[in-house]
């Protein structure tokens, strides 16, 4: 026993040399006089629950529901039942990935990249969005399984405080540019990260996630769908297109008797009241207004770009290229083998300056990324505060664009649906 | 206000050019992006020549145990009885005995073949992957333990949680008709 200790402990010599050429040829494979035969290892192969195509498929039929039920049968209580349907289809059984809101990352770092992307990861990311271009944010109501499972926990619906609720709507936007920032640039992908509630569709989850996913839902009891309204990445899209939309939901088919009971029963303020027209003084002030916000819209976008640059070096922080030179700046000579990507950087051979030289690379485009993710920011707070001075009368109460996502509550509200 | 008839054609018109070129761009954008199909779906995989056996694998996944687990690539193995994977450096005797293996779990099983040589089996459902075996192995014997993600076990997250920590960028994404990279195919 004493020998082949000895001889195993020779291995540390052969460990000295690189690994790999001399890995697989330390102790020949025996003999085996007992004809004993070498078994082989088994591995289960990856097994897709359905083809791409059906997934896809899947989408757009529920889509096509979707749109049905919010415009031809108009009832929340089917509107309800799809969208319970499709967080158990989406979300229990399909674990949540890969959805639309994700996809959004993989559709980014591909075009921008020119790496592959299965045609279907395409599919998913384009068909929600060209249903909101026709029929607005149906795919929001009773599609996605994060709203699906949002709109189960909301109980009483406070009406948010317009300018709490102007802030809070920039997140969104944060979140949609810092997270492609990320993505092209090969730091992960901080959406899916973000994602609170994935971790309940597994059904196994690290205990922050799980909190977090808790704590949303737990806010949603009072201010509905917190993670629709003031996160989601790709809300930020389906609004653009839904601004476009060609039908918009109509909260009833027949004329409008300016009751409010819509409004008192909208979760996500979105029914737009009427608004009486300006008199001709207020619709000068009005003008002026626009043309200062509009002097504005210049600072607005150069000053979101000048913070994203200045961000730039700490969102980089997630990017292994940085974060490698922080360990290496942080670890003493006794404690870097606590450090496995110094372990990791040792066996590639390169030196400390290579690593800082494409640290600082890593960063400089961070930094220049964070600059545009500031100006699209900036253009958008423009456009939404150019959107304040608009002079648009409106008689009759309405479904905001932007805002509804299509969950038919005001459906059962109207008075005018019962007759 | 009544709006005039010329009016709100024109109005539709723009509003149908809009909704048309925003429709294009989006599509646009979603063929640009897959210009080059990448198959059918891409599932993870960590590349055992990469891997320094952190013990990440075990920690950052989303499951519970994690969906990595050691793999035993037995036509490298060289049976010895003296395993780096199995015993602990410091083993007081090579038996067994909970307190002489590497393995926190037990999770390997030592069968004799014929003197002096073992053949080691992964109990899977035991194995966290932590790579303590894995490290053994790969430092002092022939490398024939290493972690591969298991297919049937991996939800494949559109973002995987061990790659984004991975320290050696191990994690790639494979075709799903061949999910795996078996060091004994590609060494």
């Amino acid at each position: 026993m004493i020998q082949i200790l000895i001889k195993r402990l020779s291995g540390l010599t052969v460990w000295l040399f690189p690994l790999g050429a001399a890995a697989n040829s330390r102790f020949p494979r025996p003999q085996f006089d007992s004809g004993h035969t070498v078994p082989q290892a088994t591995h289960p192969a990856f097994e897709a629950l359905v083809p791409a195509w059906a997934d896809v498929l899947i989408l757009a039929v529920a889509l096509g529901i979707s749109v049905w039920l919010v415009r031809r049968v108009r009832s929340r209580r089917w509107i309800l039942a799809l969208s319970v349907a499709c967080l158990a289809w989406f979300g229990f059984v399909k674990h949540g990935c890969i959805c639309p809101v994700g996809s959004v990352q993989n559709v980014a770092v591909a075009a921008w990249s020119g790496g592959g992307l299965p045609w279907f990861v395409a599919a998913l990311f384009a068909l929600p969005l060209l249903t909101a271009l026709l029929f607005g944010r149906v795919f929001c109501g009773a599609v996605c399984p994060l709203g699906a499972l949002q709109d189960l926990f909301i109980v009483k619906p406070q009406r948010m405080p317009r300018a709490l609720d102007a802030v809070l709507r920039l997140i969104p936007l944060v979140v949609l540019s810092v997270g492609l920032v990320y993505a092209v640039n090969g730091a992960g992908y901080l959406i899916c990260r973000a994602d609170p509630f994935v971790g309940f569709f597994r059904r196994s989850a690290p205990l922050p996630m799980l909190l977090t996913g808790m704590a949303v839902l737990l806010v949603g009891l009072v201010v509905a769908r917190p993670y629709c309204r003031y996160f989601c990445p790709y809300g930020v899209l389906l609004e653009g297109c839904a601004r476009l939309a060609w039908k918009r939901v109509d909260v009833t088919g027949r004329d409008c008797i300016n009751c409010r009971l819509c409004a008192g029963t909208c979760p996500v303020d979105a029914i737009a009241v009427p608004r009486a027209a300006l008199s001709d003084a207020a619709r000068v002030r009005q003008f002026r207004r626009f043309v200062v916000m509009l002097a504005l819209v210049p600072l607005l976008i150069a000053g979101c770009a000048g913070a994203g640059w200045l961000s730039g070096a700490f969102v980089a922080k997630a990017h292994p290229d940085v974060v490698l030179v922080n360990r290496l700046t942080a670890a003493t000579a006794a404690d870097e083998d606590l450090y496995p990507e110094i372990e990791a950087f040792k066996r590639t051979g390169q030196s400390r300056a290579w690593a800082e030289a494409r640290a600082a690379d890593t960063v400089e485009r961070f930094r220049k990324g964070c600059a545009g993710a500031g100006a699209f920011i900036g253009l958008v707070m423009a456009l939404r505060l150019l959107g304040l001075t608009r002079l648009q009368r409106r008689s009759l109460h309405e479904a905001d664009r932007l805002r509804c996502v299509a969950c038919g509550r005001c459906f059962a509200a109207c008075p005018k649906n019962r007759e | 206000m009544n709006e005039k008839v010329g009016q709100v054609t024109r109005r539709n018109a723009v509003a149908w050019l809009l909704r048309a070129g925003a429709g294009a761009g989006v599509a646009a954008f979603a063929a640009l992006a897959a210009r080059r199909p990448a198959g059918d779906r891409m599932v993870w995989q960590l590349d055992p020549r990469k891997c320094i056996q952190c013990g990440r694998c075990e920690t950052a996944c989303v499951l519970q145990p994690s969906a990595v687990k050691c793999v035993h690539g037995y036509v490298m193995c060289g049976y010895c009885k003296l395993c780096f994977g199995y015993f602990k450096p410091d083993a007081a005797r090579l038996d067994e005995a909970a307190e002489n293996q590497t393995c926190p779990t037990g999770a390997i099983r030592r069968q004799f073949v014929e003197d002096p040589y073992f053949e080691y089996h992964i109990d899977e459902p035991l194995c966290t992957a932590c790579g303590l075996c894995v490290k053994g192995c790969t430092n002092f014997g022939n490398g024939s333990l290493y972690l591969q993600v298991r297919h049937d076990r991996c939800v494949n997250c559109n973002t995987c949680r061990i790659a984004e920590t991975c320290p050696s960028q191990a994690f790639t994404r494979v075709p799903a008709s061949q999910p795996y990279l078996l060091k004994e195919k590609l060494v």
